[in-house]
Parts: C-alpha cells; structure tokens; sequence
C-alpha cells in the first residue's frame, strides 16, 4: 500500500468517525422539525406604525397639557401626518415662550414657526426609526417571556423577515394554540385614567355613564370635551348577555403599563380571584398625587392596545393610594392569573397580527416519520440492490459510497444543528437518487475505456478524470438550484434546500474520492489486474 | 457485464423533427390547459386557513357546512381525506375569509366544527382530544395522590396513545395505561372528556404573506433558470446556455401543464420540487453538453449533427440509468410516502421524465438548429467550427473582460 492511499483511508475514516460522531444517537443529535414532532408555528407582523402613533397620541397630549401647565393658551394640537403635530392658536405676543416651551418639550423634533401663532414640530426619521426598532425588541422580549410563563419546552422566538419587523414563534408540542395566541397577541398596556363626570354630578362614588355614545355626548352637552374620550366597558346583563358603558375619561393617563412592577393574582375577601400589582417608585409618587386629588371619586383602569382599549374596571378611590393597588373586576382564576402573566411581562407596545400559523398534531407527524421513512428506505434499497446486480463488485462500492454519503450528510446535519422536516426526509433520499448519478457516470465511463482495450488500471484511472469535470457541472447547476430554494423558502422547504445541499456536497467526496480509493485498495497490491467485476 | 443498453447508434438528430413536434404539441396543450384548468393554488399563496381533523364518527359533511356558514366562515372546500374509514376530514377556508376576517380564523374554524358534531361543550372540563401533554400533566398533578413523576409518565402515556389511535374514542381507552389507577381514572372522568375530534393539521396564512410567497416563488424559479443560463454560458457557450435554458422552461411547463390536468395543489413544498427539478434536468443537460464538447474536440466540427448523435448514444446508457434510479426513488415517495409530500413527489414523477427526454430532444436539437442558422447566414464561411473555444463570440468576450 503506498503511502498516499494510507493518508486517504485515514482521511475517510476519520470524516466517517466525526460524521458519526455528531449523528449518533440520531435522536439527541438530529432535531425534529414541527412538522415532524408536532406543535405550533406561528408568525406574527409587528405593526410598527401603531407604535409611532402611540407615541405621537401620547406627545400631543401631554404637549396640550404642558401648554395648559405654563399657561399659555392654544386653540388645538392637531396631528394631520403621521409623524406631524400643529399647535394652533397661540398667543402671538408670546411666540417666543411657546416656542421655547415646544422645543423644550419634544426636544429633538424639527420645530418651525408657521406664524399667525402656529406652529410645526415633526417627528425626525432617525427617531422614527429608532421607536420601530425599540417596539419591535420591546415585543420580541415581552413575548418570549410570555411564553416562557407559559411553560412551554423548547420554544424559539426570534426575529424573521427582511424588514426584521416579524416576529417567528415556535411552540414545539403545542397542539391547540389559542390559549397562547391570546396570550401572545394581547398588547396588555394597562393605564389607569380619571373620570370626567359631566356637570351636575354630585354622588362621584356610584355613578355610571349610559350605554351609549351619544347618551354621553348628550350629558355634556352634545360633544365631550376635548381632553376627554369615550372607553367601552363591557358589563354582564342579567338576562346573561351583555351590554356596553361609555365611560368618559381623561386622555392624558395617570400611569401607563410601564410603570408597573410586578403583579400577581390575588384573592378577594370572599374569594373571587383579582389581580394586585405594585408600582414604580416614580409611578408611586405620581399616582399618590392623581388619587390625593380624586378621592370619593372614580379612576378607570384602561387595557387594551392602541385601537382596542376597554375598561377594566372603574372603583372608587377610597383614600391615597401610593405604591400598590388591587384590580377586581369579574375574573375567574384562568382569567386573573393571565392578566398577571400579561402585566407581569410588560406591555407589548404595539399592535401584533398574526399572519401564519401552522400546527400539526402528533399523530400526523408520527405518520409522517413512518411512511417518509419507509419510502426511502424502499428507494435507498432499490438502488443498492440495483446497483450490485448492474454493476456487482464495482457495485458494491457505489453501495459503501452511498452510504457513507448518507453518514456524512447526517453528521453535518448534527453538527449544524440543522432541522430535519418532512420534506428534508424526501430531500435525503433523494440526494441518494442524485448521488448515485455521478457513480453511474464514472462507471460507465471505465466500461467505455475498457471496451477500448485499455487495461484495467488505466481504465478505471481515465474513467474517473474524465468523468470528474462532468460531475463537478453537475454538482454545480443542482446547487445553483438548491441554492435559490434556499433563499426562497421557509421552515420545512428550507429544511429540504439544507439537506440536498450538504448531500451534494457530501456526495462529491464519496463518489469521486472515496469510491476512487476503494478501486486503488483493490487493484493497488502490486500483481496485474487482468479484469475488473463492473 | 450486464448491459441494458449495448453500442446503441439510433439517430437521434434525424428524427428530431418528429420529436420537437410532439414537444412543440406538449407545450402548446400544457398553455392551454394551464388557463383554462388553472392552477390549484393552496392557501400558503391565496391566503386562507384549512384544518385537517380526525372524526370519531364518520363526519356529516352537510352539517360541518351548516355550520360553518352560520359562524360566518366561507368555505370552499369540505371534504373527506384518505380512506373514507378513517374519518379524517379537511376543511379550507379561501382568501375571502382571510382578506375580510380579524378574528382568529383557525380557532373560529375548530368552534364551528365542535357545533357541528353536536358536541355540547366540555364545561370547563379538559378536552384530552384536544390539549397538549403539558396541560394533561398540570390536570393530573391536581390529582392528591400522585407523585410528579407518576403524573408526568402517565400525561406522556396519554400523549403516545393519542399519537398512535390519532383520536381517543372514550375515556375508557386509558384504563389499561401503566400508572393509571381506577382513582386516577375515576378523577378524569370528572375533569376531562374527550371531544368528537382531533385536530391532525391546521393552518392560517394571512392574504400579504401569500402575495409575498408567490412572488418569491416566481423570482426563485426565474432566478435559478438565469442561474443555469450563466453557468453553462460559462462553463459552455452562451447558446448552448439557451439550448439548455429552452429545455427547461420546456420541462417546467409541460410538468405544469399535467399538475394542472391533475387539478394537484399547488404548495411550498411543490416549488421546492419544481426548483429540483430545474438543477436535476439541467444535470442531464450537462452530461450530454460535456460529452459533445469531448467529441469536437477530439473530432473536430466537421458534422455537428453527427457528433451530437454519436455524443447521446455514448452516454445513453448513463441517461438511462441514472435516471430510472431517481425516478424509482421518487415513485417511492409517491406510492410510499404519505399525502403530505404526494404533489411534491407528483411533480418529480413527471418532471424527471420530461427532463431526460428534453436533454436529448430539446436542448441538443436546439444546438444543430442554431448551428445550421448561423452558417446559412454566413453562407461563403462555411462550416465555421462551433466548437466553445474557437468561435468567434468566446474571443470578443475574453477580450472584452480582459
């Protein structure tokens, strides 16, 4: 044996142990896409819009507030774009106070003076970006820790998309997602606000409003005032459906989600479950000032997104609340532990839809594994037993050569921690179905050479040069190919891309170099080969 | 030796006539079922949602659309799967509902579904057709006297017993579970039921991300033929590139043609076929290419016609084989492999075919065609060497490059 075949029988026994290595035992080392184990794939947009809005509700209103607060008078602080607000109707006597007072307060905004006691301040790109990116992470973290109270293994949340505003959740083993998509997709903004009774209420602690828009409206005199809006609250009737209260209520809020610190499901005296929660020091001082001024009186507590909000519940304050209140409100255990959950894991301060969601049951993935398994196995051992009867000897290196491919492919699998899905089953066996092209083409190469006369050793030597250029186009347009399915697909289908790729790739080594080796082993031991099984 | 094939020397060139004719044939027939038949798009392009459960009973199918037209869903499709045996229903509901609809269709889908098999709620009961090991387990360690590992082992054994029967028939199917107790069963007879079905599959796409993947499946597709065009432009000659690039737009469209005439669904998973199928006919095409490159060179360029032929026998045999190797694989997926990759496998089944025969029929016909065009152009140049090396384009390209 001369010593380059020694360093390449090295060089395939080694491959082969390492590919061994990372597949063995295949259930550890190859992870089961969710097609094949079951559970649920869900994609979410994060719409990022809803965040600028968000923002920009909450500047026009404390802007308005602060105006108010150095008393300065304005008609109105409207927001007639996106990402622009207009103050209207200053005094023009003291354009330079509120101008000051404008940039003060939205500090990096692009500020203008329209004149005639307006003005113009619009929210910079560079901000703009910077909220999109805030709300996306804020989301991304807010959901991962929702679903990690949810005790679910193994869950992956990560980011996805070209615009890196999709959020990809997977949710191995979960086979009815409804519960986690409520869960997920509730914003849970919690805000507390004070009421705006109308004129000529005097008992603050038992008052309701009616259960109509325009009934409220009426109460004001035909139009709420322009710090206040209207949030529904939905309240069992006693024939057992329900009906709707309009409350009006502050737009500025009192404290927002974020100044929360924790919350937990609590019990009531007589049992019902509510949810206690503690704030921030900050939020604490700020919400013993609001309730100092509100006591007998009523304090909505508002939750929902941007568009969804609803009430809670509206109790009466009772005395100073400082740094810990109680929510009640109709919750049953399920319910209350939920809503903890939600505020526990801060807001998510943007709208999220859910636009994908597959989920396959076990069963499906179970008969899944069976029948893919028992087709490629009827492939791969049609081809072997084709492969020996054609070609015999030479066939049964084809034979170990497919093999060692699929060793080899399943080890990178392993090593890259690579899925393997339903499709990517069919992609491996038919990386078998391709790799044996190049044995094929080799072997009826050196056919063809020996037809010729030449001997055994310079027919196999030629078969296999002159078939190599052949195999490497052929390798190179099927990866052309697997490398645009790549990019093009998502979970199972890149699952298939991946498989096909490492094969290919694997099967250059063992059609070409190793196979060459076992034909060297063979006719390499010094006597003359008069012919060759093939 | 055993041989299938021995020194074949059919004249492939000489009746290519008829040959492009019934690939012109083909092609033209595939045009016309293609938009007259369409092509059954799956909700993964449309938009939509579908669920795939299995029934206990056989499924009323009037019912199931009874009620899902009074949850307001629109359906277009209900319909058994498989063996009618096995009960297993499939429902899809079209991009109408998923255009107009905000609430959560795959969840509104399984409501509707629980109506219509007149199951009257679990009443805060656990359905065990329904929830997952992890919930089973919690229900279980609410149970006094049980040991955690106990009730973990025991959710794990229901779990697999669902896996196996795909829907639990009765309570009574867990009596005989290792660590089931009669206290234990007697505790879940008063807290879990089993509903009348179990969801195998259920899916929503919203209508942009639908948009989105047709979209990138078009660009994949045109990508990777751009692709193949480069590469054997490179490795060849622009025109043969063509050759190469007509064959497989041939291949795709008269494997389209048949997926349509099947009326099969159109899926991830079957674009993922149809990219395969573009690498693996162009493999082929390769295979034939390389060999007439050999063969002009060693023989010179007096016949291309000739050379072609004797190019197509030399490798015959490989075409064969090879190929009937794959297809014998991809006939294993189609027969063995379950519904799920059955129109991927479809695809394959036919394309590989189609994609042999083109390398033969298509792309190397093309080359003479093209070949006998340019030197009736160039007249007096007569017989021009169309070998890659020598002609005219390559020498203005490297010059160009270089």
């Amino acid at each position: 044996m001369s010593k380059s075949l020694a360093w390449k029988i090295t060089l395939i026994l080694v491959v082969t142990g390492i590919s061994v290595f990372f597949a063995y035992p295949l259930q550890e080392k190859i992870s089961l896409g969710l097609d094949l184990r079951g559970g649920s794939h869900i994609v979410m947009q994060v719409e990022t819009s809803s965040a600028i809005k968000y923002e920009m509700d909450l500047t026009q209103s404390r802007l308005g507030q602060a105006l108010k607060d150095g008393g300065l008078s304005y008609a109105a602080v409207t927001s007639s774009q996106p990402t622009v607000l207009e103050v209207k109707g200053t005094d023009p006597a003291r354009r330079a106070d509120v101008r000051k007072l404008i940039d003060d307060y939205v500090g990096q905004w692009q500020v203008s003076d329209l004149g005639a006691g307006s003005f113009r301040a619009v929210m910079p790109l560079e901000i703009r970006s910077a909220i999109e990116k805030n709300a996306v992470e804020t989301t991304l973290t807010t959901i991962r820790s929702r679903i990690d109270e949810l005790g679910v293994r193994e869950p992956i949340v990560q980011k996805q998309g070209t615009q890196g505003d999709r959020i990809l959740i997977q949710l191995p083993g979960v086979e009815d997602p409804t519960r986690a998509k409520q869960v997920m997709q509730d914003p849970a903004l919690l805000e507390w606000k004070a009421v705006t009774y109308p004129a000529g209420v005097t008992d603050f602690g038992s008052w309701r409003p009616p259960d109509s828009k325009e009934a409220v409206a009426a109460l004001f005199g035909g139009t709420v005032p322009d710090d206040t809006e209207l949030y529904p609250e939905r309240v069992p009737s006693q024939d057992g459906g329900t009906f709707t209260l309009w409350w009006p209520l502050k737009k500025v809020s009192t404290i927002v989600g974020n100044d929360l610190r924790s919350a937990r499901r609590g019990q009531q005296t007589f049992g019902e479950p509510s949810v206690d929660f503690t704030l921030t020091r900050d939020a604490g001082r700020r919400f013993e000032a609001a309730t100092r001024e509100n006591v007998g009186r009523k304090m909505a507590i508002v939750l929902g997104g941007v568009q969804n909000k609803q009430v809670v519940s509206a109790p009466v304050i009772r005395s100073v609340i400082r740094d810990s209140g109680v929510i009640e409100g109709g919750f049953d255990v399920q319910s209350a532990e939920d809503l903890a959950l939600k505020l526990r894991s801060g807001a998510i301060p943007t709208d999220v839809t859910i636009i994908e969601e597959r989920t396959v049951g076990p069963s499906l993935g179970r008969d899944s594994i069976r029948n893919g398994v028992i087709a490629s196995l009827a492939g791969f051992l049609a081809i072997m037993g084709f492969m020996l009867v054609y070609y015999r000897f030479s066939g049964v290196n084809a034979v170990v050569a497919l093999a060692l491919n699929v060793v080899i492919l399943l080890g990178a699998m392993g090593y890259f921690g690579a899925t393997l899905t339903l499709p990517g089953i069919a992609g491996l066996i038919l990386t078998v179905g391709m790799a044996v092209d190049s044995n094929v083409l080799i072997f009826e190469r050196i056919r063809e050479e020996l037809r010729l006369g030449k001997t055994v050793r310079s027919a196999v030597d030629q078969g296999f040069s002159r078939a190599f250029l052949t195999i490497v186009d052929c390798h190179i347009t099927t990866l052309t190919s697997a490398f645009f399915l790549f990019t093009y697909g998502t979970g199972p289908v890149r699952g298939f891309a991946v498989t096909l790729i490492i094969g290919l790739i694997a099967s250059m080594f063992t059609a070409v170099f190793v196979s060459k080796v076992i034909f060297d082993i063979v006719l390499g031991r010094g006597r003359r080969v008069e012919s060759l099984s093939i | 030796m055993l041989e299938i094939l021995k020194d074949t020397k059919i004249d492939f060139m000489g009746n290519r006539r008829i040959w492009m004719g019934i690939s012109a044939f083909l092609v033209a027939a595939s045009l016309i079922v293609l938009p007259i038949r369409g092509i059954n798009l799956g909700i993964e392009f449309t938009g939509g949602a579908e669920v795939q459960v299995k029934c206990a009973d056989p499924p009323d199918l009037g019912k199931v659309r009874a009620a899902l037209k009074s949850a307001g869903l629109s359906s277009n499709l209900v319909t058994t799967i498989g063996d009618p045996k096995e009960n297993e229903l499939y429902i899809r509901l079209g991009s109408e509902a998923a255009e107009t609809k905000e609430q959560d269709l795959t969840s509104a889908l399984t409501q509707a579904l629980r109506a219509a098999t007149g199951w009257t709620g679990a009443e805060g009961r656990i359905d065990l057709n329904a929830a997952d090991a992890a919930t089973v387990e919690q229900l279980l360690e609410g149970f006094p006297d049980i040991t955690r590992a106990d009730a973990q082992a025991l959710a794990a054994a229901i779990s697999e017993e669902r896996r196996k029967v795909a829907v639990l028939r009765s309570l009574d199917a867990l009596t005989g579970l290792d660590k089931m107790t009669p206290q234990v069963m007697e505790y879940l007879r008063s807290r879990a039921v089993v509903g009348p079905f179990a969801i195998r599959s259920q899916s929503y796409i919203g209508p942009t991300v639908g948009r989105e993947l047709l979209q990138k499946a078009f660009w994949a597709v045109l990508g990777s033929l751009v692709g193949m065009l480069a590469y054997i432009g490179f490795r060849f000659h622009f025109r043969w590139g063509v050759a190469a690039v007509l064959a497989l737009v041939h291949d795709t469209i008269v494997t389209l043609g048949f997926f349509s005439l099947f009326g099969r669904e159109m899926s991830l998973p079957v674009v993922a076929a149809f990219l395969t199928l573009i690498g693996y006919s162009t493999n082929d095409t390769v295979v034939v290419f390389d060999r007439i490159r050999e063969n002009l060179r060693m023989r010179g360029a007096a016949d291309l016609s000739a050379i072609i032929n004797l190019s197509i026998n030399q490798t015959l045999s490989r075409t064969i084989l090879t190929s009937g190797l794959t297809w014998l694989v991809v006939l294993a997926l189609f027969f063995l492999a379950g519904e799920p990759l059955n129109p991927f496998s479809f695809v394959l089944v036919i394309g590989i075919v189609v994609g042999s025969y083109s390398s033969i029929y298509i792309a190397s016909p093309i080359l003479v065609l093209w070949q006998q065009f340019l030197d009736r152009r160039k007249g007096a140049r007569k017989g021009s060497p169309p070998s890659p090396k020598a002609s005219p384009e390559k020498k203005a390209r490297k010059v160009r490059t270089a």
